[in-house]
């Protein structure tokens, strides 16, 4: 909520800045009209929309055709072989997962510590986690031999009298995921209910109109509503906060329960919590870099937001590096020659390729995002996304193929090589994903109408008093409101 | 129900037309506005909102449910390992804070739509298209004899449109 003009009648004389708004200022925004005829200007479909539509989709049919091919055939046609029976549907469900907690970081977390550079990115990042955590949810059950039976994780009464085991990894990851997905696509919804309310009102389709009518619910942006809403808001910002700690810690635990070498490590949950949080940035700038620039908003999702990102990215990448250290180090000081054995095979032996793309692309390219120079080149924040990406899915391998495939016992010792199924599924994933983002951004706003029009000063009959207000320094931020009318 | 319902480009005239209409003892009033401004909420003295009450109570009853669950399965189908609980709390934390977050989430929406009265079927008068674009609103219900002061009220302070409902 935000405030500019009078304080409350009979107040303690405290002047509380609006921080939100003081860190971020969009000066080549006029007005609350502007904000509404730019933001809903993307949603006409374009020949370029359609065209990624349809790659997406192609993309999807093949993933779906060689899903089909593998229940036809079983689980090996996926390349598993004793004794690596985890593969790229588990590195690719862990990948998928961590994309969804930058999303909530963004929505959440920044929304309760109040930094302004998430109010123009968030819908993106949103939108991001839901479809994510929807792509994720796939992978358990595509990693079952018979997928139909998938409900079977779940604690119902059922006729067999038989119930699972609330001891096991497994029962965890089936009430944090689907707990995940229900409560990031409720505040997803419930924070498009106003904007659902601006279409409604906007748009002069009748069946659109309709459609759009029903989605948001009758809202009529009274006051009353607004209480309510940001109340409920903060208090869905407050659960989801711990639950995006809790959820990868949960899938940390499938990893860190087994007392495999590699894996049975108690900084697993804090380092699969960073990681996610430093891959779904980097997913948050694949996607909003080309975003601004094909809708044109370069002047609402601005090059000080992307900065303010790109030092949360630089920051959890150095985090991940200190998690990748401290593996090393316990291994080392453990005297476990297991231990000492698999991480030295990890670097220097059979996975040496992939762990070393792994600490080349996280750990070694982000540094450059020290300088500032190229925290503000969105073509190397681009570049630099799909390196994080790359890497964030080849730091999942390295956890889970090198592990299995290098146990206690070397007459066990194997390799892994992925056949065309499994790369057909990872590409099928990417074309899911694409599809329900692409098919959301031309039908709901890619940026939240009501919090983008609490940055934009409004309309005023007494000039406004700025004695209060934050200045912190952006370049673009020293324009006042003054100026500006 | 019947009111005069006025329009305004500014946010500070908004603000004085509500507080005159207040010292005039008019306290049905809605006021709309296209995103939320604290503004409002001062010159209304608007109580907090209730939604925290849901919250709580559906993240206890999420809790609850979350151990009951494991431990109700655990007593019911055992898996016995010597030296080991048949039913182990700490494990079932995950689940009982899991379901805390889920149910007590899904009670502050649902106490947010019970409060804000949605959905709503239809929209009720005393609205338009324009207060979720860039104009705000002020809806006071009055009664025929009174509605021609508070007609006067919103123009002395720059209403842009000021209209009867029914």
């Amino acid at each position: 909520m935000a405030t500019l003009v009078q304080p409350r009648p009979g107040d303690d004389g405290v002047h509380r800045p609006n921080l939100p708004s003081a860190s971020n200022r969009l000066p080549a925004v006029a007005d609350y009209e502007q904000v509404d005829r730019d933001i809903i200007a993307t949603l006409g479909p374009t020949l370029g929309w359609f065209a990624a539509l349809g790659v997406a989709i192609l993309c999807l049919i093949i993933g779906a055709s060689a899903w089909t091919y593998q229940i036809y055939e079983g689980l090996g046609a996926a390349g598993y072989h004793p004794p690596v029976m985890w593969g790229v549907y588990i590195v690719t469900f862990v990948f998928w997962v961590g994309i969804g907690h930058a999303g909530t970081l963004i929505s959440a977390i920044l929304y309760l510590f109040r930094a302004g550079f998430r109010t123009t990115i968030y819908r993106v990042s949103e939108a991001m986690t839901v479809f994510a955590v929807m792509t994720a949810g796939l992978f358990p059950i595509l990693h079952l031999g018979r997928p139909w039976k998938f409900f079977w994780l779940i604690p119902y009464p059922n006729w067999r009298l038989i119930w699972p085991n609330p001891k096991s990894p497994l029962v965890w990851d089936v009430f944090a995921i689907l707990t995940y997905l229900t409560v990031s696509a409720t505040f997803f919804y419930v924070g498009l209910i106003p904007d659902i309310a601006v279409l409604r009102d906007h748009e002069t389709n009748p069946v659109r109109k309709r459609i759009y009518a029903m989605l948001a619910l009758g809202w009529r942006n009274s006051e009353h509503e607004w209480r309510h809403f940001t109340r409920a808001y903060l208090f869905l910002a407050a659960f989801a906060t711990p639950l995006v700690l809790s959820v990868h810690s949960v899938v940390s635990f499938d990893f860190a329960m087994a007392l495999t070498p590699g894996w049975h490590a108690t900084v697993f949950p804090p380092y699969f919590v960073a990681g996610a949080i430093f891959s779904g940035i980097g997913m948050v700038f694949t996607i909003c870099i080309p975003l601004r620039k094909v809708f044109k908003l370069e002047h609402i999702i601005t090059l000080n937001d992307l900065d303010a990102a790109a030092k949360l990215c630089l920051f959890t990448s150095m985090v991940v590096g200190l998690a990748y250290l401290s593996e090393f180090q316990v291994a080392w000081m453990s005297g476990n020659q297991f231990e000492q054995e698999y991480f030295w095979n990890r670097v220097f032996g059979q996975w040496a390729w992939a762990a070393w793309i792994m600490l080349i692309c996280n750990c070694v390219l982000p540094l450059s995002l020290f300088s500032q120079k190229l925290r503000r080149n969105t073509t190397w924040l681009f570049l630099i996304s799909i390196t994080i990406n790359i890497g964030m899915w080849f730091e999942r391998f390295v956890i889970v193929v090198p592990s299995l495939s290098h146990e206690f016992e070397p007459w066990q010792w194997g390799g892994y090589h992925p056949t065309w199924v499994d790369y057909s599924i990872l590409l099928g994933s990417f074309g899911w994903f694409f599809m329900w983002f692409l098919l959301f951004i031309k039908q709901l706003p890619v940026m939240a109408i009501a919090e983008v029009k609490e940055i934009v000063p409004p309309r005023l009959r007494r000039p406004a008093d700025h004695s209060h207000d934050i200045d912190i320094g952006y370049p673009d931020s020293a324009i006042t409101l003054e100026d500006r009318l | 129900m019947q009111g005069v319902l006025g329009a305004f480009r500014e946010i500070d005239a908004t603000c004085d037309a509500i507080t005159e209409l207040r010292k005039k003892n008019f306290s049905e009033i809605t006021v709309f506005t296209p995103t939320p401004r604290h503004e409002f909420e001062h010159v209304l003295e608007s109580p907090h909102s209730k939604v925290r009450v849901f919250t709580l109570i559906g993240g206890l009853a999420g809790l609850t449910f979350g151990y009951w669950i494991p431990i109700w399965i655990s007593d019911y189908w055992p898996i016995v390992v010597g030296g080991k609980p048949v039913a182990s709390w700490v494990p079932y934390t995950i689940i009982g804070f899991e379901l805390m977050v889920l149910i007590g989430s899904l009670a502050t929406v649902f106490g947010m739509f019970a409060l804000s009265r949605i959905p709503r079927l239809t929209m009720t008068v005393g609205y338009d298209p324009r207060f979720s674009h860039g104009d705000y609103g002020i809806w006071v219900v009055a009664a025929p004899d009174r509605a021609g002061e508070v007609a006067d009220v919103l123009r002395q302070h720059g209403a842009v449109e000021v209209r009867n409902e029914r």
